[in-house]
């Protein structure tokens, strides 16, 4: 009796986690649960049935502190059979069931979006959108997309340098803009904000594990803990002549995951 | 007259009265080095005193936290002084278990029967640190903020789960609109009572097995102070110089001054940017570790994850493992009540002297910008510097400490033999006096 009720409990924990994971009606997964706990709850109290000693026991009554209860025999702790093994199998798919509440918790991957979007303007923190000539050469300053000043892993370091020296890539000729060029502040190793720019040698430098970046090819790491690139934003002029995203960045910004490639 | 009465009425229910006769006459050895964990513990009580009060102002939300962190520290000097005190307590107190660890490590306090003991301290250092960082991180200011990020970064860089874990404390993406609210209820609730249960052990088991003591043992028996009302009057003075400390400190040294900051937002960042003292030798590691990024089946493993969670994850192992360590290379299971000088083993000297070396480089390490800075030399060098010390520093102190133990024990022994050696002076032909055995008669 108890050994059915336990391995009904098990099934429908089993049950409870897998309707969970498939994001079944929360009556089926509620249902499946309860009828878990119900069936162990059957399995334990029949258990203590069958166990019971034979005859009741006396243990002196003294009025303060503790007394001696009749010793244990022997077996009564050694004794294991299949319906012990069973417990620990039904603890186990307990566990499974308390799995899914668990996972829930966190999403996985986490994808790293950011505010950027094809056309949307270079804004500073106070909300001033700029052109090209904004800044005089050897400048820099923290932008974000208008309308969204402050969103997260969104800021970006907008620079200005002569034109001409930046040595990018063929397919990156064109995300540049009268020497306006633009990185991620999002440190890619940490996710510090790259907070420094050395303009005499053309260096970004984050203040927290010091870490180098080149600006003038293309932001690659050239010193301290990071391995990566800050990414690249391309950038347009729009139609009144503001600087302007041409997108979200190719690649995600910020400190590195397992599931970056995903 | 009360108290008669008090103790009556629970000794009539519960049968007490014997028991805390029994608590009242206990003798606890007595070493000046024993009162490292007192002072900790009164730390905590402080922490807990100035913590209740500091949830009565604070706002744990993004958009409310360092606003009133500063209306409670401007309203009034109480509110001022609550928070000094309750951030000076925190340093002082993971600076105390810290010490109080070396005692019982150089005293070889950890041997059986007291493993379990050594654990939960060990326990108790992990969860004060992790409590202290979510502490300071409460204010949202930009300084704890930027210690964030890099905590979620390592959180992130974990194989596999590490974007669930770090979703898990954000509550989604970062700087999430969960992450003050959780910070607050695992600084305020989880944490502190975890500590308290932690702590409760570690008493327990110090009064159940009773204290060790440096005093021989040959009859086996406790030699020490009654805890009434000796000891009782001595611990009540380590509160009170515990208490004076940290309120001295608070009120005359100013400790993370938030204001100067400014309130936290993912693109601000002060320079230099360094945490409090327990965390910094983390953030060393992180300047030390290597810029390389390995893929596993295709996935990346950042480069954050070997010295933000691989290293920590290994050098607590260590500790807890210690006791167990140590006896595999002493060969010696036995119990062991009394004290060992440091000095009586030298080798342990050396161990405990690397790894204290490994986080001092490491600690160092967390300010290489700044010394570079003052030093007028580049930051990549200091690197180097550092990446060398750490190993080869580490042995090398090591490896002094122990000959110095050992010579310590030897001049020891040396003197301890000379003063019992009698001998008979005898005149010699030059007219001088030669040594020798003396007769036995
Ligand atoms: S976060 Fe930029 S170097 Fe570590």
């Amino acid at each position: 009796m108890s050994a059915a009720a336990l391995l009904v409990a098990i099934l429908a924990a089993l049950g409870a986690a897998v309707a969970a994971a498939l994001h079944d009606p929360v009556v089926l997964v509620g249902l499946l649960a309860a009828l878990s706990a119900f069936a162990a709850a059957v399995a334990a109290g029949a258990a203590a049935v069958q166990l019971r000693a034979p005859n009741t026991l006396t243990e002196p009554r003294h009025p303060q502190g503790p007394s001696a209860p009749p010793p244990l025999p022997d077996d009564v702790l050694a004794r294991r059979g299949a319906f012990g093994r069973l417990w620990w199998i039904a603890f186990a798919a307990f566990a499974l069931a308390g799995l899914e509440p668990l996972i829930s918790l966190g999403r996985m991957p986490r994808r790293n979006g950011t505010a950027w979007r094809g056309g949307a303007r270079l804004v500073t923190p106070q909300g001033t959108p700029l052109r090209p000539d904004d800044l005089a050469v050897g400048g820099v300053t923290t932008v974000f997309p208008e309308g969204r000043v402050d969103a997260p892993e969104s800021a970006v370091l907008l620079l200005r340098l002569q034109d001409g020296v930046m040595q990018l890539g063929p397919e990156r000729r064109d995300w540049v803009q009268q020497g306006n060029v633009a990185f991620s502040k999002i440190c890619t190793h940490a996710g510090c904000p790259v907070a420094i720019f050395r303009h005499l040698t053309y260096e970004l430098y984050c203040p927290c594990h010091q870490s180098v970046f080149d600006v003038l090819h293309g932001a690659q790491p050239v010193s301290g803990p990071a391995t990566r690139a800050l990414p690249q934003l391309a950038l347009d002029l729009d139609r009144d002549g503001y600087l302007v995203a041409r997108g979200d960045f190719a690649e995600p910004v910020g400190p590195d995951s397992w599931w970056r490639t995903l | 007259m009360i108290l008669r009465r008090v103790d009556r009425f629970f000794d009539e229910r519960l049968g007490s009265d014997a028991w805390v006769r029994y608590v009242f006459a206990k003798l606890y050895p007595d070493h000046w080095s024993f009162y490292l964990g007192e002072f900790a513990l009164y730390c905590f009580v402080m922490l807990v005193a100035t913590g209740v009060w500091l949830t009565f102002v604070f706002q744990p939300s993004h958009a409310g936290a360092f606003a009133s962190v500063i209306a409670f520290t401007r309203a009034t000097p109480v509110g001022y002084l609550m928070r000094q005190v309750h951030h000076w307590s925190a340093v002082a107190f993971i600076a105390a278990i810290v010490v109080h660890l070396g005692r019982v490590f150089f005293t070889a306090a950890f041997r059986k029967p007291r493993e379990i003991t050594w654990v939960l301290g060990v326990l108790l250092l992990v969860t004060a640190s992790v409590t202290g960082f979510t502490g300071y991180s409460l204010p949202d200011d930009t300084l704890s903020g930027t210690g964030l990020r890099i905590a979620d970064a390592v959180l992130l860089s974990i194989p596999f789960i590490g974007g669930w874990a770090a979703d898990l404390l954000n509550g989604g993406g970062y700087p999430g609109p969960l992450l003050i609210p959780h910070l607050y209820v695992i600084h305020v609730y989880f944490l502190p009572v975890t500590i308290g249960a932690l702590l409760a052990l570690h008493l327990g088991l110090v009064f159940y097995q009773k204290h060790t003591q440096f005093e021989p043992d040959p009859a086996h028996v406790v030699v020490g102070r009654r805890f009434w009302p000796d000891y009782t009057l001595r611990t009540l003075a380590v509160f009170f110089a515990t208490a004076g400390v940290v309120t001295l400190l608070g009120a005359l040294i100013e400790i993370n001054p938030v204001e100067n900051y400014g309130p936290y937002h993912d693109w601000l960042v002060t320079n230099p940017a360094a945490p409090d003292w327990y965390a910094a030798w983390l953030d060393g590691a992180l300047r030390l570790g290597p810029a390389v990024e390995w893929r596993i089946f295709g996935h990346p493993v950042p480069a954050v994850f070997w010295p933000g969670m691989v290293l920590p994850t290994l050098a607590f192992l260590l500790v807890v493992a210690w006791p167990w360590i140590d006896k595999t290379i002493t060969k010696r299971d036995e119990v062991g009540d009394v004290l060992v000088p440091p000095t009586a083993a030298p080798w342990r000297v050396g161990v405990g002297a690397a790894l204290v070396t490994a986080g001092v480089v490491l600690t160092l390490a967390a300010s290489d910008d700044q010394q570079a800075v003052g030093a007028h030399v580049r930051v990549t060098a200091l690197v180097t510097l550092y990446r060398i010390l750490f190993p080869f520093g580490s042995i090398a102190v090591g490896l002094i400490a122990a000959l110095l133990a050992a010579e310590l024990r030897a001049s020891r022994a040396g003197r301890g033999a000379e003063r019992e050696r009698v001998v008979e002076l005898v005149r010699n032909a030059e007219g001088g006096f030669d040594a020798r055995e003396p007769h036995s008669t």
